[in-house]
């Protein structure tokens, strides 16, 4: 036991190093962003008007903390997420981001999370099928399939999902809310017009998670299939699906939890853009925003910090998981039995 | 008897390149996605000879905007002729069409297909580098050539449609899946040579150099690649020339997708560099960078290859996510990802379907690379004979 506490503090300080250095990439990304927040505050007062100077661009530069050298923004860059989880202002909407992110980010978590549970629910069943039945036109069809989830990306999917909506229904599916509860407070009715909405663009992120994921559990499955120890099974007289479900799927469970975290990542990875043709409101879509339209390195850094931060999150889970699930790495981490 | 222990002898000592050619040549699948790859490139490669009109602004047909394609054809009621034709069309608006500019055929009138035509002017081998400073600059004009596969006589010829400029679709298309393969090759190239230099000297001194070099290529494959993607893309301004813009987004291509590479490269030199033959290598006194070259480089240059083969439809997709977003090449270029961005206009979705064209393309072309670095990997395996 005190082996498994000390194995999670270790893994711990690793996700926690991670997400330094990840931060540290984040944090010099946006400072390389050409333009600095206060030039782009007072690029909008010159809109409405009021001429600038350069003594104005100075002045606010003081005031925003920018004339400070670059290791001690970076630290209270980093001490106002960890300590007050405080992200600063947007640069362009000059609103405090935390208010922008809030909702939009646990909506884009939870049809994150929600299409890779279904690309599972859908390949491990449908991998082992294929596994089984190897070389068999059932096994070809799916591996057409399977590569097609891969030829064709998210926002192909999207694309041409919309272009059937539009010939045959005249209505494009888009969005996450229908107008009349767009800016509503969440209720029950709410919730049921998101979810009547929210299946486009899980089943479009799923698309191709699910077909990462049935290669990834055909292989495993195949590969455990010709090992001695399922011969020994089959020669003791288990067979079919008992055999299946007991030796090779077993141990395929273990790579399957740990190729989760990088899953998570490509589906981050198709959001923005599958966001952008949904015209879905998260923070996928304001990340396209604030880079595409305005450069707002602020919220930019802020939105991939998250997005890194659940996945390094994610990793770290399932590396725990791992330890418990998997017999081989748990007497490693715990020792003797 | 004879046969089979030639057979034999054939095998045994064939070389490791023979080996992988035979298995593959023996993979269906893979031969068949091989020759479509190959007609790919071939067709990119002669664009300018097979469009018959300029892929840019400068080719435009003002008579036929947002015009559906016209496949050329044998037949019609008027009877069979040998030289394929198409109909004339005559532009047309009124009450009954909502405004709408239609186009009217005309069966009676017919444009045969001419081949061999003289058309725009196409260049190869043209090259200038514009570099600051006058010293600097040279260009070499290279050939002009004017000769077309095909063109009709009078009027134009659309097989794919145009869009809403009156550009021919199909010259772009042939123009967009050479830059698409083009800025494909260089990121390739730059994340191989990157991979090679982290993975190389990771793997071949391991130890604590291993160490922090694995810890960072960790942190930056836990990055989303397309969100950190488009965060580096918005560093282009908008006063770069297009060369500029194609050749920042290949380098950037190529800085995305080292890490999965150079985790390759380590983890083959780190077994490999045991092996007795490098330390015989080492008592004859070579040095690092001999026994890197020479010999740790020719052990895996077949698995190197299968890993670009297959990470390139993935820098295809990035490319065309990020084009298609409007933060990677812009127009003029044409790349499969510009196509396909005035693609999700609702009118186009309505009523000009074939602007979806170029994605077929797209899908072909991905499908066969990813058949074919299928094929690759298993015909480069060892532990798969005959």
């Amino acid at each position: 036991m005190i082996n498994f506490i000390q194995f999670t503090m270790t893994r711990a300080v690793m996700a926690v190093f991670t997400l330094f250095i990840v931060s540290l990439i984040v944090f010099t990304l946006m400072e390389l962003v050409p333009g600095t927040c206060a030039e782009r505050y007072l690029a909008f007062k010159n809109t409405q008007g009021s001429g600038i100077t350069v003594e104005d661009i100075e002045a606010e530069k003081r005031r925003l903390g920018l004339d400070r050298p670059f290791p001690v923004r970076f630290g209270s860059w980093i001490k106002n997420i960890v300590v007050d989880g405080d992200f600063g202002d947007s640069c362009i909407l000059r609103v405090s981001i935390n208010e922008l992110l809030k909702e939009r980010f646990f909506i884009s978590l939870a049809i994150c999370i929600t299409a890779l549970i279904f690309s599972y629910l859908i390949a491990i069943p449908v991998g082992i099928i294929s596994a089984t039945t190897k070389f068999s036109s059932i096994d070809t069809i799916l591996k057409f399939i399977s590569y097609l989830g891969i030829a064709l990306p998210n926002f192909l999917v999207a694309l041409c999902i919309m272009l059937f909506m539009t010939v045959y229904y005249g209505d494009t599916m888009t969005g996450l809310f229908s107008e009349k509860y767009q800016n509503a407070p969440w209720s029950v009715d709410r919730v049921k017009d998101f979810l009547s909405r929210a299946w486009l663009p899980i089943f479009v992120l799923g698309w191709n998670a699910t077909a990462f994921a049935l290669q990834t559990v055909r292989a495993l499955i195949l590969d455990e299939h010709g090992k001695l120890y399922v011969m020994a099974a089959r020669a003791r007289g288990i067979s079919g699906m008992s055999l299946l479900w007991r030796y090779p799927a077993k141990h395929s469970l273990g790579p399957v939890i740990n190729s989760l975290g990088f899953d998570l990542n490509r589906i981050f990875s198709a959001l923005p853009v599958v966001a952008l043709i949904l015209v879905l409101t998260e923070a996928g879509a304001l990340l396209i925003e604030a880079l595409a339209r305005s450069n707002d390195q602020q919220l930019a850094g802020a939105i991939i910090f998250l997005l890194t931060a659940t996945i390094v999150f994610v990793n770290f889970i399932t590396d725990i998981m791992l330890a418990i699930i998997d017999p081989r790495i748990r007497k490693g981490v715990m020792g003797g039995d | 008897m004879e046969i089979s222990s030639q057979k034999k002898e054939a095998y045994f000592t064939a070389t490791q390149f023979q080996l992988v050619r035979t298995r593959f040549f023996a993979n269906r699948s893979a031969m068949i996605a091989g020759s479509i790859l190959l007609f790919m490139i071939v067709i990119s490669l002669f664009a300018g000879f097979l469009s018959p009109y300029d892929p840019t602004i400068a080719g435009r047909d003002k008579q036929y905007e947002n015009g559906s394609p016209e496949l050329p054809m044998f037949w019609d009621e008027n009877g069979f002729s040998l030289r394929p034709f198409i109909h004339t069309k005559s532009k047309y608006r009124g009450a009954d069409t909502n405004f709408r500019w239609v186009y009217k055929v005309d069966t009676e009138k017919r444009k045969y297909l001419q081949f061999f035509v003289k058309g725009w002017e196409y260049k190869y081998f043209k090259w200038s580098i514009n570099l600051p400073g006058k010293k600097f600059d040279f260009k070499i004009p290279g050939l002009t050539f004017d000769t077309h596969l095909f063109g009709v006589d009078s009027g134009g010829i659309h097989i794919f449609g145009t869009d809403k400029a009156g550009k021919d679709l199909f010259s772009r298309t042939l123009a967009a899946i050479y830059i698409s393969l083009a800025v494909g090759t260089l990121g390739v190239f730059i994340s191989f040579v990157l991979s090679l230099i982290v993975g190389g000297i990771a793997g071949y001194y391991g130890g604590w150099i291993d160490g922090i070099a694995q810890m960072f290529t960790d942190a930056v494959r836990t990055i989303p690649p397309i969100p950190l993607f488009m965060c580096l893309a918005a560093f282009a301004p908008d006063t770069w020339s297009s060369e500029m813009r194609f050749f920042f987004i290949s380098c950037l291509l190529g800085f995305i997708s080292w890490p999965t590479l150079a985790r390759r490269v380590r983890t083959h030199l780190l077994t490999e560099r045991s092996q007795e033959y490098i330390l015989a290598a080492k008592l004859c006194g070579a040095s690092s960078t001999h026994i890197i070259i020479r010999h740790l480089l020719p052990s895996f240059t077949s698995y190197i290859i299968v890993d670009l083969v297959i990470s390139f439809p993935y820098m295809l997709l990035s490319e065309t996510a990020l084009s298609f977003i409007g933060l990677g090449l812009r127009e003029p270029v044409n790349s499969l990802g510009v196509l396909l961005q005035s693609a999700t206009r609702a009118d186009v979705l309505l009523n000009y379907q074939w602007y979806f064209l170029p994605v077929l393309v797209l899908i072909t072309l991905i499908l066969s690379f990813v058949f074919v670095g299928d094929g690759l990997r298993d015909a480069a395996d060892p532990h798969k004979n005959k």
